[in-house]
């Protein structure tokens, strides 16, 4: 991976400059942004809560198909009510940035004196905090409407990963997509990417109940070994092969969507 | 005299644009489906994504089908052509709305109101042209659905329903939808409305049998109206023709439809008298 365009000489010699509070002042920024705009949250929140609702009772028979890995439906569709929370949570972040570009505040913040790694960096910074938001108030409602861990506190651990990997891996995507479109309509595609790679995992079936072509599809996506992690502390004792793919695909996913991030920032700036 | 010249005038113009109506409104409804079928990113994803999920669903709840009190079914995709004819339909409608608030912010509505063009044609245009595209888009769906190998044991007949349900849905939807755009004049407002819907659909029998649900869902899905009419059409999908289901799959969608388009002539007058 190329380093980033360097920013203007005085830039680095700034006394603002540094990467780490720039990157900590935009991360502020950005969830301030969210207690302004509700409309921000409501996907972050209600949608997540909304899917458990209506997953978990609509298909709540499906844990009585053979060899369904649960006989909870909570259990099952609490973490994948989360994962999708924390992939609004990952394009949320992106949405603000389109907002900026559009509205002229980003090249603003192009033309100061700032270490110009912290404007990919400060949105990361508020989709890993951001993600809190789903997963406590959905393992809040999970856990009251019946979810059960099967692992002790360690299932939490484990979920909790999973959901700021693929917040961070969704923030990725959307930012190299927002810096290659540079205006807010760029929010239907990153949604689109990331909805479409959710339903062709194993969000609402494992593999081994999927038949057709599906499962080989879902075997091929990285989503569904996260997702595999996510619940693994809810299906049955955690297991190192329930782990260690999922932290595979998060650490492949951040190199490789870091990577179209960083060529779509440098098209931005050049 | 001198006074009543103008209302005579005003009278004889309310007459002219009551002959002209059915005229004005069928103008009106072309605009409407050429506008939507130029703009494929508008009809595109009302498509793609029901047969997405349709698609999703088929291999992810294949052995859903074994479970006791599931419908006799060759497939899940034939128990889900229903389910996807009316979210196919519904994506459609919300997106008729949303003209119509687009029409509102860019200034069309208002030269409309200008021009000598019967009021009801105007919204009966609008929702029209979306029935048009959402009988277009159950015929597609049920050759794709085909071609899948899931047939409507009820023939012809029951296609000619499910065509019917589709034109009611998108009337019904696009009457909510569009009263929302003609209420707030925002194209935003009337997408933000769209995940309602969603929930309404989810919490009906669309996707599962309401009979292998539990609990307070169960009731809600059972006392959903969306429940009642997607099973009708659904009993025609696998059973065979059936005049009574034939008549719940349309008379529902019908009956609520004449509600949310009285809401939405209701907000168009109280538009007009604002704009007074």
């Amino acid at each position: 991976m190329s380093a980033l365009p360097a920013a203007p000489s005085p830039a680095r010699a700034a006394p603002g400059g540094a990467l780490l509070g720039v990157a900590r002042g935009l991360a502020a920024r950005s969830l301030v942004n969210v207690t302004r705009r509700p409309s921000a949250v409501v996907p972050t929140i209600a949608m997540p809560l909304f899917f458990i609702v209506a997953f978990s009772g609509a298909f709540s028979s499906l844990t009585d198909i053979r060899g369904f890995p649960t006989d909870n439906p909570i259990n099952w569709f609490m973490p994948w009510a989360i994962m999708q929370g924390a992939a609004f949570a990952g394009m949320g972040i992106c949405f603000g940035v389109a907002r900026d570009l559009e509205d002229g505040f980003y090249d603003r913040l192009l033309m100061a004196p700032t270490h110009r790694a912290s404007l990919i960096l400060g949105p990361m910074l508020a989709a890993v905090v951001r993600v809190l938001l789903p997963v406590v108030t959905v393992s809040a409602v999970g856990f009251l409407a019946g979810a059960r861990l099967t692992d002790g506190p360690l299932g939490m651990v484990t979920l909790l990963v999973a959901a700021e990997g693929f917040a961070l891996v969704a923030g990725l995507w959307g930012l190299g997509v927002v810096y290659r479109i540079r205006e807010q309509k760029s929010s239907a595609l990153i949604q689109v990417g990331i909805f479409v790679t959710m339903f062709l995992s194993v969000g609402q079936t494992p593999i081994d109940l999927q038949e057709g072509w599906l499962p080989h599809v879902a075997r091929l996506n990285p989503l569904t070994y996260v997702i595999d992690m996510a619940r693994a502390g809810f299906v049955g004792p955690i297991t190192w092969a329930d782990v260690w793919p999922g932290l595979v695909a998060i650490g492949v996913g951040l190199v490789v969507l870091g990577a179209w991030a960083l060529t779509g920032f440098r098209r931005l700036v050049r | 005299m001198a006074v009543a010249a103008p209302a005579a005038g005003q009278a004889r113009a309310g007459r002219e644009r009551q002959i002209h109506l059915p005229a004005q409104a069928l103008a009106l409804a072309g605009r409407s489906v050429r506008s939507t079928a130029r703009q494929p990113e508008m009809w595109l994803p009302s498509m793609i994504f029901p047969l997405l999920i349709a698609a999703v669903n088929n291999s992810a709840m294949a052995k859903a089908v074994l479970l006791p009190g599931f419908p006799p079914v060759d497939s899940v995709l034939q128990f889900l052509l229903p389910a996807t004819v009316v979210q196919g339909v519904m994506f459609g409608a919300v997106s008729g709305g949303s003209d119509l608030a687009l029409d509102i912010e860019n200034g069309f509505f208002e030269r409309l109101i200008a021009s000598p063009v019967a009021r009801p044609a105007i919204l009966v245009g609008r929702l029209a042209g979306g029935a048009v595209l959402g009988a277009c888009q159950a015929v597609i769906f049920v050759v794709i659905f085909r071609v899948f190998g899931a047939h409507v044991v009820g023939g012809p007949p029951a296609v000619l329903v499910l065509m019917a349900m589709a034109v009611m849905v998108t009337l019904m939807v696009g009457g909510i939808t569009a009263a929302v755009g003609i209420r707030t004049g925002s194209q935003e407002s009337v997408d933000a409305a769209f995940p309602l819907i969603f929930i309404l659909l989810f919490m009906s029998s669309a996707f599962f049998p309401a009979e292998l649900m539990d609990g307070w869902f169960r009731w809600m899905a059972e006392h959903n109206p969306l429940s009642w009419m997607i099973d009708a059409a659904r009993r025609l999908v696998l059973f065979g023709f059936d005049w009574s289901d034939a008549a719940v799959a349309v008379v529902v969608p019908g009956l609520i439809s004449v509600l949310t388009i009285a809401l939405a002539v209701r907000q168009m007058r109280k538009r007009l008298e604002r704009a007074r």
